[in-house]
């Protein structure tokens, strides 16, 4: 089934050690021996994950044949974030909806107090 | 404080807010279909409810219709009702097969006269991230219609 580039991005990064290897590489490129010193895990298993990241287009690898460093592509994370900030942008402009609904609640209530119910 | 499950802190977006005005009427304004539905939007939508039953395993189907006339069907079902404090739901665009979008919770914390809600919205799993993405495409692209028609909305509001 084909899939679009963001659900490619968020299932790639659904992972802890996907997310931290991300995140290395934020600091700049590294080979897989550097990417797999800051974890329990070995070279085949931090390969399995980069091989993920880079399906996904969230990372891409050099070429030169022994020392293939990994870094990032900014495109593919800049996708997922312009998604959050929409989601985020719609609840702060529907959290603006609501406190100026409550507003015309209160000053309603405010009314009927004073003036009673007709 | 909105203290996040360790286990879905990575799968979730919080946002909070704090509103002027007593936690009795912020509950109010999310439980009752008259209220709700204006302010619910987004901007320069309109929304039509066709049944909001506030209790747990209720379902609350509202169309949201767009400034350019699309309609946009949602769900939601109701997982936990705590009255005035905290609200949990799913949320899906109301297909058939219902492809199951995204949990959120709502919680409301007085503090005085006003009240700090914050939303949060978690994915569930790859599956349900997967449905979401695209639902959430569409709360995003409406949304984009939502601000190019914003201007007419506040200028017929200061009116």
């Amino acid at each position: 089934m084909a899939t679009d580039p963001l659900t490619a991005t968020l299932s790639a990064l659904a992972d802890p050690t996907r997310r931290a290897i991300v995140s290395r590489l934020a600091l700049g490129e590294a080979s897989v021996t550097e990417l797999c010193e800051p974890f329990a895990l070995s070279q085949p298993a931090i390969s399995k994950h980069l091989k993920v990241l880079e399906k996904a287009g969230i990372i891409s690898r050099g070429r030169s044949a022994q020392f293939r460093p990994c870094r990032l592509e900014a495109a593919r994370l800049k996708g997922v974030a312009t998604w959050i900030d929409e989601f985020s942008r719609l609840w702060e402009e529907r959290f603006d909806r609501l406190d100026a609904h409550l507003q015309t609640v209160k000053k309603a209530r405010q009314k009927g107090k004073r003036h009673g119910r007709k | 404080m909105a203290a996040s499950d360790a286990s879905t802190a990575d799968r979730e977006i919080v946002i909070e807010r704090t509103v002027n005005a007593p936690r009795e009427l912020v509950w109010q304004a999310w439980t009752e279909a008259d209220q709700i539905a204006q302010w619910w939007g987004p901007n320069g939508f309109t929304t039509t409810i066709h049944a909001m039953d506030v209790r747990v395993g209720g379902v609350w189907r509202f169309i949201m219709h767009g400034p350019d006339g699309t309609d946009y069907p949602n769900r939601i079902v109701y997982r936990e009702i705590v009255k005035p404090e905290r609200l949990v739901y799913d949320h899906d665009d109301d297909n058939d097969p219902p492809s199951h979008s995204f949990r959120s919770t709502v919680t409301f914390v007085a503090q005085g006269r006003k009240t700090k809600v914050t939303l949060r919205a978690v994915f569930a799993s790859v599956e349900a991230r997967e449905a979401s993405v695209k639902f959430g495409a569409i709360e995003g692209g409406a949304q984009t219609l939502a601000r190019l028609d914003q201007h007419v909305a506040t200028m017929s509001e200061a009116d």
